[in-house]
């Protein structure tokens, strides 16, 4: 279902945008294109039973959310040997060839209104580029969104046998009266037999729509790893997907997420296999609490040249709360029968004979409980190569518990 | 075509299903769907005025509704146009009703249900059985031991004279409502035939009655209505077997099936499907299910272009549990999409999904599934089990489950895994002297074991042979 252009967006909005940071003309036109087909392009598909969309993002008033002049953040990049962690305006000033040949090449702007309103839109962005040969940890990006609205862009692109972990958060800094939208479109070049490891945390006041999009590329022997939590917004749109386009290419798609009040995650990874030998491996863990609702969708797409093709999915949630809901449709596509595939989705509660022998030990409940939430957490906690990642999430886990 | 298979054409397996009989009605409806053919179907039939409301009624919203198209990877249905389909055919039989004694059917038909096997199954192991060609029921019969236990087996068309009150009550109005999807409402507007099953309190009917159905004219759709009511400690096993000639053009098949299982009752539903390769399965089956009552769907499905079946369960009382079992094969030009759904609206209910399907030669099958766990189910679980067995390149196999959980206190897991054929398993049988095509029936007869073994001994036989013809190429 199409969104409505809202009115405050023109071509001289992205004109005025485009020549404050003194762009290209090839960027300022993909731009326009993108803000252009806005009036034609749908909302991103959400998953519908009859007679229920099970996110209504229809309801986001982009006319009151958006206000793309009015961007304020703060960015920090932490930038490790070898590679190189740019700002947008100084990666077009120093890798002008690089940056036009990928940006946009594993999303295409105009994917959906989403998509083309954050090309369109976006004010702050990271190109992380990572030569043939290095291998570099702990590139950090950290952004604190401060204004009404904020669209950010991250273009990594890795050269043949190099590997990069990357981990990049987001924040709210200032609050602010009323609702907030915060879009980042992400892209994953990974050249042959390279290796990357994204990490994201997305902690955002609870008056902001949350909407993300990660994408990778991976060319034969590369690694594309994805990690996601997901502590805070009000709703959020996430999206993370691998197209395994090189023989013998893996992913692996990590996510945590923990809602409480009446919070709303929609959930989705993603992944194509579209050479041979591809493995993948989807694992992701969430908790609700309150009112909160989780909706999770999980693809494993094999296709019909994907020959010995091993693809393995899980998704189990925890409801703290009768109130709570969670849905889940994890789905095989499968067009290739020298596939191993498998996957499954379990949701249930604490488990109380746990709960009662630790009481019978005389904890109390509460912490009792507490324990039981954050050690189902380990198994994706485990897979975090980033430390600081990890961290993160353990003790913003249970920093929630104890409220 | 190989010889061998040259062979198996004219073993009595393609005289058993793929034999036509010449068209002989004693009423034809013209093609196509307005208010004057359901008005025609409605006085031939002589029904009570409230039961042609009823099929005006779902016209209207058979006309109001749109065809399913926007479903991910559904199964074409461009072919199926309602204004090229026969919807009524009423088969020359002197006795309106069906005969009760089967010397007195028709030649033609008579030959035509033995050669299905229809009356040695009914000698060897059933209560009761129900014969429908075309439109309309052409031999019903029930063991007089029920009978007098107050059992009710008879055609759907009889129902609605005899047992006026329990059908109108029941008869898609809480199960399956016309709106429910475009083709409940439009079999609610042309239905004929089909089964009644009425088993009062407490009894038990220990053998399974049977149902068959049997399309014969090109161009034919058959909406057969299949009502079963088990009061309260109750308990039946009610078996369906379908099959139709393949015609060059299509064929729809839109039955109804509404099931009441009363508190503690017990009913299971089998069905064995092979349509003709140019069917239109379109159906819809449902439950409703009291408190501590158990329902259980067993389904076989082979034939057919395209199938879209989901029985469901809407289990509404305290305790109440569903099973289902289900298995699907596509072969060449086939796409089977099947499923379950499970509706858990009261708490300590349970159910179990275990679907199985195998495709090959280019067909396609898909599990689409629904678990929806509503808010005060409490202690309530499911569990769904795919499996998908493939066995070459050009075919498909998806799954897509969706399940809704708004409760906390519950048990939901799904499952669901995908391989090719096993060439060590095959290397291993060929290694104890089977060749290749004997190996691929044994595993593929393993597979599917878990649905074998739950119905009676003639449906597992059959079932098998389906298979068997399946894995030889040798059916449609």
């Amino acid at each position: 279902m199409a969104a409505q252009l809202p009115a405050n967006l023109s071509p001289e909005t992205v004109r005025t945008l485009s020549e404050e940071r003194d762009e290209p003309e090839w960027l300022t036109q993909t731009r326009l294109d993108a803000l252009e087909a806005l009036e034609t392009l749908d909302l991103p598909d959400v998953i519908q039973t009859p007679g229920r969309r099970w996110t209504n993002l229809e309801d986001l008033d982009f006319e009151s959310l958006v206000d793309p002049l009015g961007a304020e953040e703060a960015t920090e990049r932490v930038t490790a040997e070898g590679v190189e962690v740019l700002d947008f305006e100084t990666a077009l000033a120093e890798h002008p060839d690089l940056v036009e040949e990928r940006f946009g090449s594993v999303i295409d702007p105009q994917t959906n209104y989403l998509t083309a309103l954050s090309v369109a839109l976006f004010t702050t962005g990271t190109v992380v580029y990572v030569p043939e040969g290095v291998d570099a940890t702990d590139v950090k990006i950290r952004t604190e969104m401060n204004g009404r609205s904020l669209f950010t862009h991250t273009l990594i692109v890795t050269e043949a046998s190099s590997s990069v972990t990357i981990l990049e958060s987001i924040e709210t800094g200032e609050e602010i009266e009323g609702n907030r939208y915060h879009s980042n479109l992400v892209e994953v070049a990974a050249g042959e037999n390279s290796y990357v490891q994204y990490g994201s945390l997305q902690n955002l006041s609870e008056n902001t729509y949350n909407v993300t999009l990660k994408r990778g590329r991976a060319d034969t022997y590369a690694s594309v790893n994805w990690i996601e939590g997901n502590i805070g917004s009000r709703l959020t749109r996430s999206d993370i997907e691998t197209t395994l386009s090189g023989d013998s290419s893996e992913s692996k798609i990590v996510g945590a997420f923990f809602g409480h009040d009446d919070q709303h995650f929609d959930v989705n990874a993603r992944v194509w296999h579209e050479a041979e030998h591809t493995t993948a491996d989807l694992v992701t863990r969430g908790v609700l609490d309150d009112r909160a609702r989780s909706v999770y969708e999980g693809v494993q797409d094999v296709g019909r040249e994907a020959w010995d093709t091993s693809s393995y999915q899980r998704e189990n949630t925890l409801m703290l709360s009768d109130d709570s809901e969670a849905d889940a449709s994890p789905k095989l596509i499968i067009n290739n029968h020298d596939t191993e595939a498998s996957h499954s989705a379990t949701v249930g509660q604490v488990d109380q004979e746990d709960l009662l022998y630790m009481t019978s030990r005389s904890i109390p409940e509460r912490t009792a409980r507490n324990m039981l939430v954050e050690g189902f957490f380990v198994p994706v906690l485990e897979e975090i190569a980033v430390d600081e990642l990890r961290e993160d999430i353990e003790s913003l886990v249970a920093a929630r518990l104890r409220e | 075509m190989s010889s061998e298979q040259d062979h198996l054409k004219e073993t009595d397996t393609e005289a058993r299903f793929e034999f036509k009989k010449e068209e002989k009605s004693a009423f034809k409806a013209d093609k196509g769907l307005t208010e004057e053919t359901i008005r025609v179907i409605s006085e031939d039939k002589d029904e009570p005025e409230w039961m042609l409301q009823r099929r005006l009624r779902a016209l209207k919203q058979f006309q109001e509704m749109p065809m399913p198209t926007d479903w991910p990877g559904q199964p074409d249905l461009s072919e199926v146009d309602v204004a090229e389909i026969v919807p009524y055919i009423r088969p020359d039989v002197e006795v309106r009703g069906g005969v009760d004694d089967w010397t007195d059917l028709p030649d033609d038909i008579k030959d035509t249900f033995d050669k299905l096997g229809i009356p040695e199954a009914e000698k060897n192991a059933l209560s009761g059985v129900g014969a429908q060609y075309e439109s309309e029921v052409v031999y019903q019969n029930m063991q007089e031991r029920w009978e007098e236990k107050g059992v009710v087996f008879c055609n759907m068309d009889e129902a609605v004279q005899d047992y006026e009150d329990i059908v109108r009550e029941h008869f898609m109005t809480k199960c399956v409502p016309p709106s429910d999807n475009k083709f409940a409402a439009l079999h609610g507007a042309v239905w004929s035939g089909g089964s009644f099953v009425y088993v009062p309190e407490d009894v038990t009917v220990e053998m399974p009655v049977q149902a068959y159905f049997r399309m014969n004219s090109e161009g034919m759709g058959q909406f057969e209505h299949t009502l079963i009511v088990a009061e309260s400690g109750s308990e039946v096993h009610y078996i369906e077997g379908c099959s139709a000639p393949k015609y060059s053009a299509f064929n729809l098949h839109s039955g109804g099936v509404e099931v009441f299982v009363g508190e503690d009752a017990h009913v299971q539903y089998s069905t064995v499907q092979n349509w003709s390769k140019n069917t239109y399965n379109l159906n819809t089956k449902r439950a409703i299910v009291e408190k501590g009552g158990r329902m259980e769907w067993i389904s076989g499905s082979m034939g057919s272009k395209a199938t879209m079946l989901y029985p469901s369960s809407i289990l509404k009382g305290r305790g109440a549990s569903d099973n289902h079992i289900t298995i699907a094969f596509a072969g060449e030009g086939q796409n089977i999409d099947t499923g379950a759904k499970v509706y858990h609206n009261a708490p300590n209910t349970k159910s179990t999904i275990e679907s199985k399907s195998i495709s090959k030669d280019g067909g396609r099958t898909n599990y689409r599934g629904l678990v929806h766990i509503a808010d005060g189910a409490s202690n309530s679980s499911t569990a769904v089990e795919c499996d998908a067995l493939m066995f070459d390149n050009e075919s498909t196999s998806d799954t897509m489950p969706y399940m809704e959980i708004n409760e906390s206190t519950v048990d939901v897991a799904h499952e669901a895994t995908v391989g090719k054929i096993g060439d060590e398993d095959i290397f291993y049988l060929q290694s104890r002297g089977l060749d290749d095509d004997d190996a691929k029936q044994m595993i593929v007869s393993g597979f599917i074991e878990p649905i074998t073994e739950e119905l009676p001994i003639e449906y597992a036989v059959e079932l098998n042979r389906l298979v068997e013809l399946e894995m030889e190429g040798s059916l449609g």
